[in-house]
């Protein structure tokens, strides 16, 4: 048995493919001794204090979810409107979909104190708070997620020669494909507008306490999720030959990220400068924070600068964004733009300690550095998307432009599939 | 080879879609204690700073009756500045808001009203999301980032537990000894009057500075206090209705 293992071991060849298994390997192993380690002693082995309760896995909660956005954007934008021509980069946002709410869940199981009761939000329902909001839509649309993608993994060879039955049936639900669409956009746009509302409402805290931060999160989520999906489906190709991608399609997407990002610069202009105007504790200092405090880089050059204003002008002119090696670099700094603004909005909030001593709250700083463990195991979420992500691309066509177009002409009958696939 | 959606079949889901968002809105009615039914009490206390010296017995007190780790404070005594040369502090428990921004985000409802006013913590129920510490603008909750099984310092100087200590992973905060109001209650005595139907805190204070009592009650010494002093309310600008009130401090009324 161990000599069995020990030549197939041996006869392992080393390529770039079984290189990067073996680094997200690693990573996962040290994230699982982490998140054991958070299990057994709990969260004070975290950087983590009562006055900045919510930090690094927080943001990769939120990240994560605003990057799934791309699979509703996409569906709906093919099976509601009916720009079917984009049905293949769809498909991809949904497997990304599909794993950023995955790790959202595992993020946020390492984050709640007690991961055993992560079910009671669905039983006590308090549905006046955003947060149960957000657990419901979550939950619902993973599990739209879930059917979306069962097509998907009905192109898994090995399911199709060991359960035809349910390849095909799996394959069938792709039917239900605008129904699915439908319940996809209702749900996202909830819970996507509602993580930010989770700041937005909170009075005690008045540099998030605005109205626009749901429309914000939304809007940021839309551009960073297709930015996202289009990222990783062109680097996939270029790694590759497992990924196909039809670069035209991609292109006019990104042109639509390119207008995206336009308006969102002017929310994000407007959101900042009203906020310039009159002193008000804690609102006035979280500005300062942020645009020339501690996070004024972070905010300067990760957001707007790098963001949004850089991609921007990459995208919308016409040599860089036909340009494959300019459009990613592009894609790839709008997501880097929305994590940043995520992590800038959450921390911002937690940084300023506003005092309820009677008179004019003073404020006071406090500060937050994530630790070894937070960082170990939040890599790990990382890697266990990118894991997914990789083994989609290899084993299930998740990024292959011809593939609708296959189907189509094909007229199905999953067996048939099985000889392209070949 | 999808079917198309037709705007027919559109139109029914998003109607359906439309109902189901209306019905949520229907249940997002304000979650203000005023939707609980109100109790025959309305506990409230008054703290007059005139009398507090900043000696932090009422701490003490807290951790010992509701056997609190000694990391996490319900019960704090910060330094407010001066008065006429003379140091002024402010004790603050949990304000018990009327309208709590805790109750309001907590999504499991694990903190919720009494009828009488008192915010409660289901600890059994609580996820440890920590949503209710980032609402609070009083900072009187906290989060059991570490078990407690060690001893209790404040045990038995300072009085008996008589809560159970609280699981670790879950936020935890002052509910106005509700275990001695209750208990107090049943045995036929005076949460207010009667030392042990009173919070530990208030009982523990050695210079009175501390009243509590049902609002409810006209003849209630938080009643006559409140009507016959200017009173105020932490950040009462929250509209988070406290149920804490306090006697501004008056160097003309301070010892020393």
């Amino acid at each position: 048995m161990l000599k069995n293992l020990k030549t197939k071991l041996s006869s392992l060849k080393i390529t770039p493919w079984t290189m990067w298994l073996g680094f997200l390997g690693l990573l996962l192993v040290a994230a699982l001794i982490g998140g054991i380690a958070v299990f057994w002693n709990g969260l004070w082995i975290t950087n983590l204090t009562d006055l900045v309760p919510w930090g690094l896995w927080i943001t990769i909660d939120l990240s994560s979810i605003a990057l799934s956005a791309g699979a509703f954007t996409l569906c709906a934008a093919v099976y509601l409107i009916g720009l079917r021509r984009y049905q293949p980069i769809a498909r991809t946002a949904t497997f990304v979909g599909l794993i950023g709410y995955t790790m959202a869940m595992l993020s946020l199981l390492l984050d709640i104190g007690r991961p055993d009761r992560f079910w009671h939000a669905l039983v006590y329902w308090n549905e006046h708070s955003l947060l149960w909001e957000v657990t419901m839509c979550v939950v619902l649309y993973l599990t739209v997620l879930v059917f979306e993608s069962m097509p998907i993994f009905a192109g898994f060879d090995w399911l199709k020669k060991r359960r035809p039955k349910l390849a095909a049936w799996m394959s069938h639900l792709h039917h239900y494909a605008p129904y699915l669409a439908i319940a996809g956009l209702f749900l996202s746009m909830l819970h996507q507008s509602s993580l930010g509302a989770t700041y937005g409402v909170i009075k005690a805290r008045p540099f998030w306490f605005k109205p626009e931060m749901s429309v914000l999160f939304m809007y940021s989520a839309i551009v960073g999720g297709i930015s996202l999906t289009l990222f990783a489906s062109m680097l996939s190709a270029r790694l590759t030959s497992k990924a196909r991608i039809n670069d035209g399609l991609i292109e006019r997407v990104s042109y639509f990220v390119a207008w995206a990002l336009v308006g969102y610069l002017y929310f994000r202009f407007w959101d900042t400068l009203a906020q310039n105007y009159t002193y008000q504790p804690g609102r006035t200092e979280g500005l300062q924070l942020v645009t020339s405090g501690p996070l004024a880089f972070n905010f300067w050059f990760g957001e707007i600068l790098l963001g949004t204003l850089v991609p921007m002008i990459l995208l919308l002119t016409h040599a860089t964004r036909r340009h494959p090696f300019w459009r990613m670099v592009a894609l790839g700094l709008v997501v880097g733009g929305v994590v940043a603004y995520r992590w800038d909005t959450n921390i911002s909030g937690l940084l300023m300690v506003i005092s309820y001593l009677p008179g004019q709250p003073t404020v006071a700083y406090t500060s937050y550095r994530p630790s070894l463990i937070e960082f170990i195991t939040g890599a790990g979420v990382i890697a266990y998307g990118l894991l997914a992500f990789s083994l989609g691309v290899k084993y299930l066509r998740v990024v292959d432009h011809r593939y609708a177009e296959e189907e189509e002409t094909e007229k199905v009958a999953v067996k048939s599939v099985e000889h392209v696939v070949a | 080879m999808t079917k198309s959606i037709n705007r027919r079949d559109f139109l029914k889901v998003a109607a359906v879609g439309a109902a189901a968002m209306g019905a949520t809105q229907a249940l997002q009615k304000a979650k203000a204690s005023e939707d609980v039914e109100s109790g025959p009490n309305q506990w409230v206390m008054v703290i007059d700073q005139s009398k507090c010296i900043g000696c932090g017995y009422c701490t003490l007190a807290c951790q010992a009756h509701n056997d609190i780790n000694p990391d996490i404070q319900w019960n704090r005594v910060l330094a407010a500045g001066e008065v006429d040369g003379k140091d002024i502090f402010l004790p603050r428990p949990c304000m018990q808001c009327a309208k709590a921004p805790c109750v309001e985000v907590c999504p499991v409802n694990a903190s919720y009203y009494r009828p009488d006013g008192i915010v409660m913590m289901d600890y059994d129920r609580c996820i440890g999301c920590r949503y209710c510490e980032v609402a609070c603008p009083y900072q009187a909750r906290s989060f059991n980032w570490k078990t407690f099984d060690g001893t209790n310092p404040a045990v038995p100087k300072w009085g008996q537990p008589e809560v159970a200590r609280r699981p670790r992973g879950v936020v935890e905060k002052c509910a106005f000894c509700y275990q001695r109001i209750d208990r107090g209650l049943a045995l036929g005595l005076r949460p207010g009057g009667d030392a042990d139907a009173t919070p530990a805190c208030v009982v523990a204070c050695p210079t009175g500075a501390r009243v509590f009592g049902d609002l409810n009650d006209p003849n209630s010494n938080v009643s006559k206090l409140l009507k016959q002093n200017v009173s105020y309310r932490l950040r009462d600008d929250l509209g988070t209705s406290p149920r804490v009130y306090y006697l501004p401090a008056d160097a003309e009324k301070m010892e020393g």
